[in-house]
């Protein structure tokens, strides 16, 4: 009698550990590159998907270093969901060393985001490294854009639909009710930048003109001469003053950018230099993309007053 | 009254062609209204479906600023709302214009110099034997890499390089190789000529390393440029909760140092384990173990053991590791020939088996407190594989990137010797070497990331 009891105690134990692997076994593990895209993900898979990012906020996605704790997270993906336009070429390196075929170049489950994205400062001439580390195919920051949004999400539905196309209703609506949030944040955005619209900034590097561009702003120019390339004394010599004569009043940071001395130029042009958000988690309170946004939105409105 | 009669001339000849003209106005104006009124449809049918979907984010108009280009318009006829419906693979893309390769191309040039004493330059036992006192390219490396197709990715390296004095410069194949990205089991296999994974270094490239010269270990057991074989390699990734990377190999076994049999009937075997800790987020270890046994030309068995680490700090926030400290170790089991003269007649009697059990490795650490230099050291300790002696040598360097595809790299090397390998052509000793070594390397076009 007691041995029976016991072996249906141990099965019903056995079932009830394997219960939640089972739960989480329906989920589609997806991966991003950068995070922005994990609060994305997020928001089109919901309780469908369980996303990992490759990259924290305050990193610089051009030069991530591929550890294997990468392709570890690689390893048991169902979808890599990357930036595109060459942002995040590491990626493939991560890929290689995954031994996962759902991921690789070509398989349903490699998602790119950019399709579709009309990139700004799509180089018209030659381009060569004697311009730094440019992009043939553009800029490639544009995931911080919310007018951007919807191509973005629905290239992510595209790519999980993919995988699960019997879930494909449940990540149009999450995209649809994500995308009127958005929309309802945008208008309060829009006015809240209503005011300093026109107004002049300068970056550190080129990656905020989507978002300024978006707001009404204008970038002057980049601490960077050239990007990628540390900047020449020459160079910021005639950043100081075209700042002082157009009397540009700020200087925009990423979080892993050199602030200091973005602080010294801010100093001498009788600027400020504020870091910004440059991808979610860039900063503290910045832990979802409509958060990062108005993050960046706030501190623009204010800086600018 | 020539003029009146030409007008009426005129107004008669007009007045003849008119109803015909009226009449295919007529014609074409109705056939435009049929037209005008399709389009209304279409497009009184498309606002329709797009009521029916939510509102979309309508950010302002995006302003057209003197400085920065402004965004870019959608395509003639497609609204933004259109760009985000569901549409076929590549329609947009392909408007940004052809041209794009399909595969990667780079160039990688790699030039070194090195000063040295003239003894050493006589007997040829300088780091880089032969070239000693010169500035030559050690490496010219012209890469292709890509998908070969949705199953396999392919990478090609063709190389020359001044190998020896005076002499010209051949090209040859460095690298060729496919690998097979879809089997099952989280495995790959990879074929082709290849630099093999034995170890941390073994399969960085000359420009890559992280040191101007391959560590003495390395080219004491595996040669001047290390293992590199023709043959196959399968890793497996199994699915555990911790990162662990299995590899076995089958190959020619055509590296002379070690082995040198250069066939599949007696193959060199190859395998590694590595696996990686994360320490939190700034600290992170690789560590590794790596086997390599096969024949030398002498028909007797070699097997080198090989371990490794690499330790990186990253401080958070930090573009590049601040600390990275580096250690290889090679046990060489070797069987060799020996020639026995018993009764010392200058003769050899027999030929008898010995066991040569050598020991050789290097550890070394480099800091990094700005983006662009970093200054290490590395000390290296090795037996001979064959011969008795041993040598010991220290290297502190100091790397200068002015970007990421140009770098500078100055170095010292105080080298100790009891013996010497294979003397120079002159049998000088070169026991105590002291040398300044320079190198220049750019690259030229793509190059993919390298891993931890």
């Amino acid at each position: 009698m007691r041995r029976p009891s016991l072996v249906v105690g141990a099965i019903v134990t056995t079932l009830a550990l394997l219960a939640p692997g089972v739960q989480a076994a329906k989920k589609l593990r997806v991966v991003v590159t950068i995070p922005d895209l994990k609060s994305l993900t997020e928001a089109v898979g919901g309780d469908l998907v369980e996303v990992d990012a490759l990259t924290r906020g305050t990193q610089n996605f051009h030069e991530a270093e591929v550890r294997p704790s990468m392709m570890l997270k690689l390893r048991r993906a169902d979808a890599l969901v990357e930036n595109g336009a060459e942002l995040d070429l590491w990626a493939d390196v991560a890929v290689l060393g995954a031994n996962n075929p759902n991921i690789v170049r070509g398989a349903a489950g490699r998602i790119e985001i950019s399709r579709g994205i009309p990139l700004l400062e799509v180089p018209s001439t030659r381009v060569d490294r004697s311009m730094g580390d440019v992009h043939p195919l553009g800029n490639p920051h544009f995931s911080l854009d919310p007018g951007l949004a919807p191509i973005i999400t629905q290239n992510i539905v595209d790519g999980l639909s993919r995988l699960s196309p019997d879930d494909r209703p449940t990540f149009e609506r999450n995209r649809r009710a994500f995308l009127e949030r958005l929309g309802e944040e945008m208008g309060r955005w829009t006015k809240l930048m209503e005011p300093v619209r026109g107004a002049k900034v300068v970056a550190y590097h080129p990656d905020v003109i989507y978002f300024l561009t978006r707001f009404g702003l204008v970038q002057v120019g980049t601490l960077e001469d050239r990007p990628g390339i540390p900047p020449s004394p020459q160079h910021l010599v005639q950043i100081i003053r075209q700042m002082k004569a157009e009397g540009i009043k700020v200087i925009l940071v990423e979080p892993w950018n050199d602030f200091k001395l973005a602080q010294r130029v801010a100093e001498e042009a009788g600027a400020k230099a504020y870091v910004f958000a440059s991808a979610v988690g860039g900063v503290k309170g910045t832990d979802n993309y409509i958060a990062t946004i108005e993050f960046n939105v706030t501190l623009l409105a204010q800086a600018l007053k | 009254m020539r003029a009146l009669a030409f007008v009426v001339a005129l107004a008669c000849f007009v007045g003849f062609l008119a109803p015909p003209a009226i009449a295919q106005d007529a014609e074409a104006l109705k056939k435009e209204i049929e037209q005008l009124r399709k389009q209304l449809e279409s497009v009184t049918e498309r606002l329709r479906r797009l009521e029916a979907q939510p509102a979309p984010v309508t950010p302002p108009p995006a302003p057209s600023p003197a400085g920065p280009p402004a965004m870019a318009p959608p395509p003639p006829g497609m609204s933004l709302a259109e760009l985000a419906r569901p549409r076929q693979p590549f329609s947009l893309y392909a408007q940004r214009g052809a041209g794009q390769l399909l595969f990667d191309i780079g160039v990688t040039g790699d030039f070194v110099g090195n000063l040295t004493q003239s003894n050493v330059e006589k007997a040829q036992g300088g780091t880089f034997a032969g070239q000693e006192n010169r500035f030559f390219p050690r490496e010219v490396e012209l890469s292709l890499f890509g998908q070969v197709d949705p199953y396999a990715y392919a990478e090609v390296r063709i190389e020359t390089g001044e190998e020896a004095r005076g002499q010209e410069l051949g090209v040859k194949l460095a690298e060729a190789s496919v690998t097979l990205l879809t089997l099952p089991l989280g495995t790959q296999a990879k074929f082709g000529q290849m630099r093999n994974r034995f170890g941390y270094s073994n399969m960085i490239h000359e420009h890559d390393l992280p040191w101007i010269d391959r560590p003495n270990v390395l080219r004491n057991f595996l040669g001047g440029e290390g293992l590199q074989e023709k043959g196959v390699e399968v890793t497996i990734v199994p699915d555990l909760p911790f990162y662990l990377e299995g590899l076995a190999g089958v190959f020619n076994g055509d590296n002379e140092t070690a082995f040198g049999r250069g066939t599949l009937r007696i193959p060199l075997f190859t395998g590694r384990l590595r696996t990686f800790l994360e320490l939190g987020d700034e600290n992170a270890v690789q560590l590794g173990m790596s086997v390599a046994s096969g024949e030398s030309t002498e028909k007797q068995r070699d097997t080198l053991l090989g371990w490794e680490g690499r330790y990186k700090y990253r401080p958070e926030g930090w573009l590049h590791p601040l600390l990275t400290v580096t250690g290889e170790a090679i046990y060489s089991l070797r069987r060799v020939l020996v020639e026995v003269d018993t009764d010392a007649d200058g003769l050899t009697d027999l030929i008898k088996k010995r066991e040569r059990d050598r020991l050789g490795w290097y550890t070394g650490a480099e800091v990094q407190p700005f983006r662009r230099w970093a200054a290490g050291v590395r000390y290296d300790w090795s037996e001979f594989p064959s011969n008795p002696g041993k040598e010991r040598s220290v290297e502190p360097y100091l790397t200068f990137w002015p970007s990421e595809f140009l770098r500078f790299r100055l170095a010292y090397k105080n080298t100790d010797r009891t013996h010497r390998e294979t003397p120079g052509a002159n049998d000088g000793s070169a026991r105590r070497v002291d040398e300044v070594l320079f190198q220049g390397t750019f690259i030229l076009g793509a190059h993919p990331a390298h891993p931890f």
